[in-house]
């Protein structure tokens, strides 16, 4: 059969297909705009939600003292500590309350003490000891963390400072020329994050990374929809009765087939770029509102692999799926065989959150190599580093295993197992 | 069209057709008809090419249907006999897929459109209207017409009017004795209503448990069973059928 009238036939199938998708408004809002809405949504409502929490912190000065130390000549009080403490409570948004008293702590509705204990001030001031704040949290409060946090960086600012100011007084004393950060932190190290060609990257290039893993994962949101709508076009049409007709015209099974698989992997790809673009909102949605600098990072080379990526992977589950689709009897067995598919397809996605697939050693490696959904994943875990040729591998792997098996698959359909199920 | 010793055998268990042979011409209808299993659908469904014969031949204008499954299609325009329509195309996009399907472009398509929309006998506002809204009758209207609309020169009709109103069965008739009139196509149709089979067909043939009972015209049938109509006729045949 010449190709140009595959094409052609393939064209008005293909048209048929994407008009009623069209106008299936349940399909197209579940596919496309729940994910792109979804993940931006649902950082939105868990901002909004944190927002409005309540936690009650108690802060207990039982020191109520200055101290001086007159041979450094520093000077130091709880009341400095405390004022800094109220102020940036305050200004978070936390109800606090000061006390005499450690016993407040049984008042059910206080979630957080902070107590400064007696000597507080001597203590900081000396040469021997050490101050210490204590604070107490009850169990099972997720927030409560976010003020320990805030704490701990008031608590280091002055602890910082107070170091340099002996450090400073103890050099002056001894008439010896010191640096503060020789004394006080002789050994350091760094971290230089390059790629793999060894120059150094940015934090632009570091984000990326992140991201392509949660690219990776929402490759898993992706496979369902796709999957379902081949189940629907081919076994519905069965059962709505229109495969009758559309079989007795002079087009070959396999055309039919093949064009309600491009159909699916269209709706798929829209889904997947939907998908993307869902979690660079989210992604710029959380670096604007916790104040972070990322910026809007839509990287259009990792968007166009990625969107690649998914397309093949889609094509691969369908084309897996196929040869028990065009076999079983009804929707809902054929689903259950797709989800068996697709729940592969999520663990695996879902274990490249944590995975460096490529640094896992050959004989783990190699077996897996099987499983088309470790090239998906490996094309944008190897691209994303910056080997674009094993990149292409993987894709080029995804790309022939799914034409090979839709061919083979497809080969052998006639119409009398397309129209009777077994 | 010839059909040589004809078997169907589903899963090997359902013998639903044993040797069935019969020729129509060029410009007939030919009429099955037989009781519910008899094996109509499966025999119309083999000529068609959509399942494989168990046994037997079967040649459409001289080609041979089970070797050239696809290309044979180009010749035949079949009606199932359950089919539906398509719930979110218009009735106008059914006419437009099938033509298209058929590999009709240009101003051929659009003059096949325009039969086709003449055919179906639906107004123009019910043609752009989703199919899915439109009642038992208009549907099979548009199906037959779909059918009929690219001049197959055999169209093969499984039960054309099962399940339409009086008024619409004789609608349907008249569109396919017009149809036979104008292109000198040939037709196969079954059916369980007597009065359709003698006012459209030139041959009958009563198939009973996948076999032809007798095979000749309406009126020579009545005389053979002595019947007054072909109703009488039909029950006395599948009497004797059945005794056998
Ligand atoms: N796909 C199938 N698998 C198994 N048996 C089948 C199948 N299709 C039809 N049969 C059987 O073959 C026999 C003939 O069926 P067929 O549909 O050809 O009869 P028919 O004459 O068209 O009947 P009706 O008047 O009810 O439409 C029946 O016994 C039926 O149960
Ligand atoms: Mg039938």
């Amino acid at each position: 059969m010449k190709p140009g009238k595959i094409m052609a036939e393939m064209k008005v199938l293909l048209w048929k297909e994407l008009t009623d998708l069209k106008r299936d408004k349940k399909t197209l809002f579940t596919s496309i705009l729940l994910p792109l809405l979804m993940l931006p949504l649902m950082g939105f409502i868990g901002f909004a939600l944190a927002q409005e929490q309540i936690i009650n912190v108690a802060v207990v000065d039982l020191d109520h003292a200055t101290a001086h130390n007159r041979l450094l000549n520093i000077t130091f009080s709880s009341g400095w500590l405390l004022g800094n403490i109220t102020y940036y409570l305050a200004k978070y948004g936390y109800n606090y309350t000061v006390s005499n008293s450690t016993s407040i702590i049984k008042n059910p509705s206080i979630d957080l003490m902070i107590v400064i204990p007696r000597g507080f001030a001597e203590n900081a001031t000396s040469l021997t000891h050490v101050a210490r704040i204590e604070i107490y949290r009850k169990a099972g409060l997720q927030t409560t963390g976010r003020v320990e946090g805030l704490i701990y960086s008031i608590v280091n600012w002055f602890s910082d400072q107070l170091s340099k100011e002996k450090i400073m007084a103890l050099a002056r004393l001894a008439g010896v020329n010191a640096t503060i950060e020789a004394l006080r932190n002789p050994i350091i190290y760094t971290t230089t994050i390059v790629s793999i060609s060894g120059s150094p990257v940015n934090t632009a290039f570091q984000i990326r990374v992140t991201i392509s893993r949660f690219l990776v994962l929402a490759l898993s949101f992706v496979v369902t929809p796709a999957a379902s709508y081949v189940i629907d076009g081919i076994i519905g049409e069965r059962e709505r009765k229109t495969m009758e007709l559309l079989l007795s015209h002079p087009v070959k099974p396999s055309t039919i087939i093949n064009a309600k698989v491009i159909a699916a992997t269209i709706l798929g790809l829209i889904t997947a770029i939907a998908d993307a673009f869902g979690l660079l909102i989210y992604i710029s949605l959380s670096a604007i509102t916790y104040g972070s600098q990322a910026p809007f990072l839509v990287d259009p080379w990792l968007l166009l692999v990625h969107s690649i990526t998914a397309f093949f992977t889609i094509l691969v589950t369908v084309a897996i799926s196929l040869p028990f689709i065009t076999r079983t009897k009804g929707i809902r067995s054929a689903s259950n065989i797709m989800s068996i598919v697709t729940m592969m397809a999520v663990v695996f996605f879902f274990t490249a959150l944590f995975v460096d697939y490529m640094r896992l050693p050959t004989y783990i490696l190699a077996p897996l190599y099987v499983i088309p959904y470790v090239h998906s994943i490996l094309a944008i875990q190897t691209y994303v580093i910056g080997y674009s040729f094993q990149a292409f591998l993987h894709i080029l792997f995804l790309a022939i295993t799914s034409t090979a098996i839709l061919y083979l698959t497809t080969k052998t359909l006639n119409t009398e197992k397309l129209l009777m199920s077994k | 069209m010839v059909v040589e010793d004809l078997h169907k055998i589903y899963d090997n268990k359902v013998h639903a057709v044993r040797g069935i042979s019969f020729i129509v011409r060029k410009g007939e209808i030919f009429g099955l008809i037989g009781p519910n299993g008899a094996g109509k659908s499966s025999t119309l469904r083999m000529i068609v090419g959509l399942i494989r014969p168990t046994r037997g031949r079967i040649k459409v204008m001289g080609i041979d249907v089970v070797r050239h499954p696809v290309e044979i299609k180009k010749y035949i325009g079949y009606l199932p006999e359950e089919a539906d329509v398509y719930d979110r195309l218009t009735g106008l996009e059914h006419l437009r897929f099938y033509a298209m399907l058929r590999g009709l472009v240009g101003s051929e398509l659009e003059k096949t459109i325009e039969y086709g929309i003449k055919l179906s006998g639906l107004e123009q506002s019910a043609l752009k209207r989703r199919a899915s809204e439109y009642s038992k009758g208009m549907k099979r209207r548009l199906l037959l017409a779909s059918v009929l609309m690219t001049r197959p020169r055999l169209a093969i009709l499984d039960e054309p009017t099962s399940g339409l109103d009086v008024y619409a069965s004789v609608n349907v008739r008249k569109m396919i004795k017009e149809y036979v009139g104008e292109t000198g196509a040939s037709i196969i149709l079954s059916s369980h209503n007597m009065l359709e089979v003698e006012y459209l067909c030139d041959r009958v043939a009563f198939i009973a448990h996948g076999r032809i009972v007798v095979e000749a015209d309406p009126d020579r049938i009545k005389q053979m069973y002595n019947a007054v109509n072909l109703e009488e006729a039909f029950v006395k045949a599948v009497k004797e059928a059945d005794r056998m």
